[in-house]
């Protein structure tokens, strides 16, 4: 990517990764889609701070979606203290991602959303250790451990059900 | 299932966005009227021309300020004259017009010269020109004192000189160099010799009167003490008179500052000098910064620890 790319450019080469992204973060399309549409309303805002030099357009949109789908978990932590004073929390059982098996489906519900995140950005959008570490702002090693480790607990999790 | 194999079907159920929300973001993209990202901003240009402008202004005002020559007026001192000519300075005058003596009355005439010369050869012809023209105008040397150190040369002379040439002795000595200070007093005479005349003609009337009364021992004493009175007084006055024919002139001629040049006064002495004491309040505000800048870390780490922990609290769960 040069460093003379335009927003619109970013938004057509990226929104797939952006999308994917919150999908797997937040385990919610329907979520995913209206956070994907407001992180690119901020990110058009904030478009004139990018800096080629320090990221790539793909970084630096996963960025101000991470800033936007944090916004997002804690307006709904607050959302679900209040509703579980009145009526039992619902629970979103609708498919996030197409065409993986059961088996795996119903492991990744058992991750974390941090555990999904880094899955989502070491092995599906193949960041690299310091890009993803950057962006979570951990260490590499740190981001590395974190991934082995929600591997590993979709494999014991693929175990049990085999 | 192996890693390999899990990370491969993850990877193979890649996600694509729907077309509604490209459709939005399409629209989202249409309002963008900003430009490519710019490496260069105004900002960052700031940062590195302020410094630089200031340090080139404090270098050029530095540079002036030492090249600037302190203006002094020629001044005489004197009991009865003293002569102010503050018009001339000492770049704009390189000989100076002092003040002539008065040709009716008796006056004693003394000046002083400081000169400035190149070098250590000035100096040496400046002293051999001085003698020169003091010979020319009728006058002698009382003392030469001549010595020099490394590049940096002095000598001084007195000079006694007929009081009708002085001020074209003068004329002629401050020519020899750079004026960097002059001095002239004048002290007028003629009215110490009057009263001196006066007393001498009253005692020699008394004298007289003497002579005429009847010899006696008493009166011989008497007038032999007005005799010796009348005549120290007459000699006093001549030598007085003898004196202010000549003028009496102090030259001192030096060479400049061997230090100064050491320092290297140079084109570039300012913007060093100017550098210099950057530098130095850079260290002053690094000292008083410093503990600042701690504490705003040490706040701003906590910031993030905290913030972190709060974060990995959220997504702690599915």
């Amino acid at each position: 990517m040069t460093s003379e790319m335009t927003f619109a450019q970013a938004a057509e080469a990226h929104l797939d990764d952006v999308y994917g992204y919150l999908a797997w973060f937040t385990s919610d399309r329907w979520a995913a889609e209206e956070l994907t549409a407001e992180t690119f309303e901020r990110a058009l805002r904030l478009w004139h701070r990018f800096d080629p030099g320090r990221g790539s357009a793909r970084t630096w949109l996963c960025q101000v979606a991470r800033t936007v789908a944090l916004d997002h978990f804690r307006s709904e932590r607050r959302r679900t203290r209040r509703e579980q004073l009145a009526a039992p929390p619902e629970r979103t059982d609708a498919k996030f991602v197409e065409g993986l098996s059961p088996d795996l489906e119903a492991a990744l519900r058992l991750l974390t959303a941090g555990e999904r995140e880094v899955v989502a950005l070491r092995v599906v959008l193949e960041l690299d250790a310091g890009a993803a570490a950057r962006m979570l702002g951990i260490s590499p090693t740190n981001c590395t451990t974190r991934l082995n480790r929600a591997l590993r607990k979709l494999e014991e999790a693929l175990h049990v059900a085999a | 299932m192996s890693q390999r194999d899990l990370v491969a079907e993850l990877r193979a159920a890649r996600i694509a966005a729907p077309p509604e929300l490209r459709e939005r973001v399409r629209l989202t993209a249409t309002r963008d009227r900003t430009k490519a990202p710019r490496r260069f901003t105004w900002r960052r240009a700031l940062v590195v021309a302020l410094p630089v402008a200031a340090a080139v202004v404090a270098g050029v005002m530095l540079t002036r300020s030492s090249d600037r020559t302190t203006e002094r007026p020629l001044v005489a001192h004197g009991e009865r004259a003293a002569t102010n000519q503050g018009s001339a300075t000492l770049k704009a005058a390189p000989s100076i017009a002092a003040p002539a003596p008065s040709s009716t009355r008796v006056q004693r005439y003394g000046a002083s010269l400081t000169l400035r010369v190149p070098s250590g050869n000035g100096v040496s012809n400046a002293v051999k020109s001085a003698l020169r023209i003091t010979r020319s105008l009728g006058g002698y040397a009382t003392s030469v004192h001549a010595g020099s150190q490394g590049r940096a040369a002095s000598a001084s002379l007195r000079l006694r000189i007929p009081r009708a040439h002085v001020a074209a002795a003068v004329s002629r000595l401050s020519a020899l160099g750079t004026i960097t200070g002059e001095q002239v007093d004048i002290q007028d005479l003629q009215t110490a010799i009057d009263t001196t005349t006066r007393t001498i003609a009253r005692l020699q009337r008394r004298l007289k009167e003497l002579r005429a009364d009847p010899p006696s021992a008493a009166n011989d004493a008497r007038i032999a003490a007005l005799v010796t009175r009348v005549e120290r007084l007459q000699r006093e006055e001549a030598a007085t008179i003898r004196s202010a024919r000549f003028a009496t002139v102090d030259l001192h001629l030096t060479t400049p500052p061997v230090a100064h040049h050491a320092a290297g006064h140079g084109p570039l002495h300012g913007l060093l000098v100017a550098l210099t004491w950057l530098g130095i309040g850079t260290v002053y505000v690094l000292a008083l910064l410093t503990p600042v800048v701690l504490v705003a870390l040490l706040a701003a780490l906590a910031v993030r620890w905290i913030r972190r922990r709060r974060e990995d609290a959220l997504l702690s769960r599915s």
